[in-house]
């Protein structure tokens, strides 16, 4: 690493981020079963047929409640999107929380209460927890780490190499809803829109193509948002990648707050979304498949990968092209 | 961009394709905002060959003076004093020595309370929030950011609350471009929310005493283009006149409350641009009714003049001064992309989300090219 003291941007999803994870932790840790570019990390199975995968997130999310979701069901959707876009199935889940001297209880019982109801909508037990409380300033209210397990089929086998040129990208709905409601929802702004999170579970989506041959790869988009995943698809399997703006979904308060405040939407991040890669001949089904379940109504495709240099070009909507670059430092707040 | 825009998009292109334009065009904006829209949307790619779109002064990071940043930098280091800046400040480098802080962030690490902000209002906020400090609201930009800056003065302020202000007016950098004999454009793109504010009538004189065609534009491609379309078809029939392509925000006579508390607030003064040199009549100073909030008048403050003027240096090779007066595409000064990123900017045109070449690097461009033009084309 370059940098001597940890910045903000060392967060955010981006190239500072991926150096600190390869440079600090994993060759630090110099754990041989530690792959960083997982979501999670299969472990050896109860059954012959099917492996246990196990995921660990931690959510620092300012402010706290925000429309369309707060950091308790955040906590549990993270983890558990995490665990269902590497084709697993969640089953359990461990809380720590780190609770700053001075929090009102009754605002840390409706965090809880919305975790709780989380976990059960998604199927999924919290089994243990852990509790600290830190002094007064040193943290922003709550902080919440979740680890979760889960199992799946021995068989599969998602990941960016298997991703072939040619293939076609899909997104299970509209892009940089979570990203947006929160950052309206940080009074700075001094705007109120219609913007709502988009935090949910995608195990139902997940799990719908889990069966399909061309299915290659999937991932949730959240810091970042759909441009950074779309990178490390291109960085990881070496293939370009094509993308329509006028095929990406985007709602219209998204795009018009994104306006105001100069952000762009498809580096926003979504906490309820998929961003799946499939083989063409499977593309339609899947896309059927989801137009057919609560959360994927909005589906599309957005593009495919290509022969060409290990880029993202965003064909715009007058005909133009512009490279999706990595993130280089952080204008956005905490958003997870 | 949103479906029936980008169909309104299409037809103006296809409009700008279908003249016939007699020789090589140059059409300038000067807004941070359009410059993104025209790189994010690839317009550059679809224009024909003959038209360039040239990045001019739109940036208030870029053409804040090197001297006020270190004197915000200087503050910053008191006792007792909380910083406050738009957070794109915060980087943009001075040149000051090896081992004094070289930007309010440096100065952030080194234990200076500076809090980047978004809005004056958080300044504001800090201010009643902590009685026992004196809040410094380092307040950069333009017309669009002080109209903002002087509302929240307007509205009564702690007496904790000190303003290090550095605001410009748009206009007086585009008529010192065409007062300086070889303006560089041949038609003029002008600021949408600047407009929005001030009114379009400030425009008016660079067709009326300057005979280039000038069009107001908003931020969607749409509306880019219609002022692109809007100023070609003027060259082409030889007119030459305001257009107004964002009717839907920007009004005659702009936005009058917002115009008579700036008047009720700051005065007009002759300002610093970084790189430009003194530009009359184009800053804002707060007036006498809140010289008491005035942090450059706080003797305790002041700064080595000759330490100021230290700082003010541009850093050698860094070429932002032509690139904010759009002498150079971003791309063609020598630093771009190789000493200067945006992760370790040199000029402050490669830290602010509005500086040209950090848009250019955030578009993709990474070839840096310091041969001839054209340089522009994105993919």
């Amino acid at each position: 690493m370059t940098d001597t003291h940890i910045a903000l941007a060392h967060g955010n999803g981006g190239r500072l981020m991926r150096e600190l994870i390869d440079e600090v932790f994993a060759r630090c840790l110099d754990s041989p079963s530690l792959d960083t570019r997982v979501d999670a990390a299969p472990v050896p199975g109860p059954a012959d047929d099917c492996e246990l995968c196990v995921s660990t997130d931690g959510f620092t999310v300012q402010p706290l409640e925000y429309p369309g979701g707060d950091i308790g069901s955040l906590a549990v959707h993270g983890t558990v999107n995490d665990l269902a876009v590497s084709g697993a199935t969640p089953t359990v889940l461990t809380v720590n929380a780190f609770v700053e001297e001075g929090l009102e209880i009754a605002l840390l019982e409706r965090l809880v209460h919305s975790m709780g109801q989380a976990a059960r909508s998604a199927g999924v037990a919290i089994v243990a927890g852990d509790t600290k409380v830190l002094r007064r300033g040193e943290g922003g209210g709550v902080y919440f780490a979740t680890t979760g397990l889960g199992v799946r089929a021995r068989a599969s086998d998602l990941g960016p190499h298997r991703i072939e040129a040619g293939d076609v990208l899909l997104i299970s709905g509209p892009v940089g809803d979570h990203g947006a409601a929160v950052m309206l929802a940080r009074e700075q702004f001094g705007l109120r829109g219609d913007v709502r999170s988009d935090a949910a579970s995608v195990l139902g989506l997940t799990q719908a193509l889990l069966d399909l041959d061309g299915l290659r790869f999937m991932r949730d988009p959240t810091r970042g948002g759909l441009a950074t995943v779309v990178h490390e698809i291109t960085a990881t399997s070496r293939h370009g990648a094509r993308l329509r703006e006028t095929d990406i979904p985007v709602r219209e308060p998204v795009s018009s707050v994104c306006e105001m405040l100069g952000y762009d939407p498809y580096y926003l991040a979504c906490e309820g979304r998929v961003l799946a890669v499939l083989s063409p001949a499977d593309a339609d089904v899947a896309l059927e498949r989801w137009h057919a379940i609560p959360g994927g109504e909005q589906a599309r495709k957005i593009g495919v990968t290509t022969t060409e240099s290990p880029r993202v070009i965003l064909e715009t909507a007058i005909g133009g092209e512009r490279y999706l670059e990595e993130l280089e430092d952080d204008p956005l707040p905490r958003i997870c | 961009m949103k479906r029936d825009s980008g169909e309104l998009a299409l037809s103006y292109l296809e409009r700008i394709r279908s003249l016939e334009l007699r020789s090589r065009t140059k059409v300038m904006n000067v807004c941070g905002g359009h410059e993104r829209t025209i790189t994010q949307a690839g317009l550059r790619n679809v224009l024909p060959d003959g038209v360039e779109l040239i990045p001019g002064p739109g940036c208030p990071v870029c053409i804040c003076p090197e001297e006020d940043i270190y004197h915000a930098i200087q503050i910053a280091r008191q006792p007792r004093v909380i910083l406050a800046a738009f957070g794109d400040m915060l980087r943009v480098p001075v040149n000051a020595p090896k081992r004094e802080p070289r930007s309010l962030e440096q100065a952030k690490a080194a234990g200076a309370d500076v809090r980047p902000i978004a809005s004056p209002l958080e300044a504001k906020r800090l201010a009643t929030e902590s009685p026992d400090r004196d809040v410094v609201f380092f307040a950069a930009g333009f017309e669009t950011t002080m109209a903002p800056v002087a509302a929240m003065l307007a509205e009564g302020v702690p007496a904790n609350l000190w303003l290090l202000l550095s605001g410009r007016l748009t206009w007086p950098a585009v008529a010192m471009l065409l007062e300086s004999g070889r303006p560089g454009f041949d038609a003029l793109i002008a600021p949408g929310h600047v407009a929005t504010v001030m009114g379009p009538e400030e425009w008016e004189f660079v067709s009326r005493d300057h005979a280039l065609p000038t069009a107001i534009a908003g931020f969607e491609p749409a509306s880019l283009l219609a002022a692109t379309y809007a100023v070609l078809r003027q060259l082409v029939d030889g007119e030459c006149r305001l257009v107004n392509c964002y009717p839907q925000a920007v009004r005659n006579g702009g936005n009058a409350r917002a115009r008579q508390i700036l008047t009720r607030c700051f005065d007009i003064v002759a300002a610093d641009w970084r790189g430009i040199g003194t530009i009359p009549a184009s800053g804002f100073a707060l007036n006498d009714h809140f010289a008491a909030h005035d942090a450059r008048a706080r003797e305790s403050w002041m700064t080595d003049p000759a330490a100021r003027k230290r700082a003010g240096e541009m850093p050698p090779g860094c070429d932002c001064a032509r690139v904010v007066l759009g002498r150079i595409y971003p791309n063609e000064c020598q630093l771009y992309g190789r000493a200067c990123t945006p992760r370790h900017p040199i000029g402050p045109c490669m830290v602010s989300d509005e500086g040209a070449c950090r848009v250019w690097w955030a578009g993709g461009i990474r070839e840096s090219v310091t041969t001839e033009r054209p340089a522009a084309k994105a993919v």
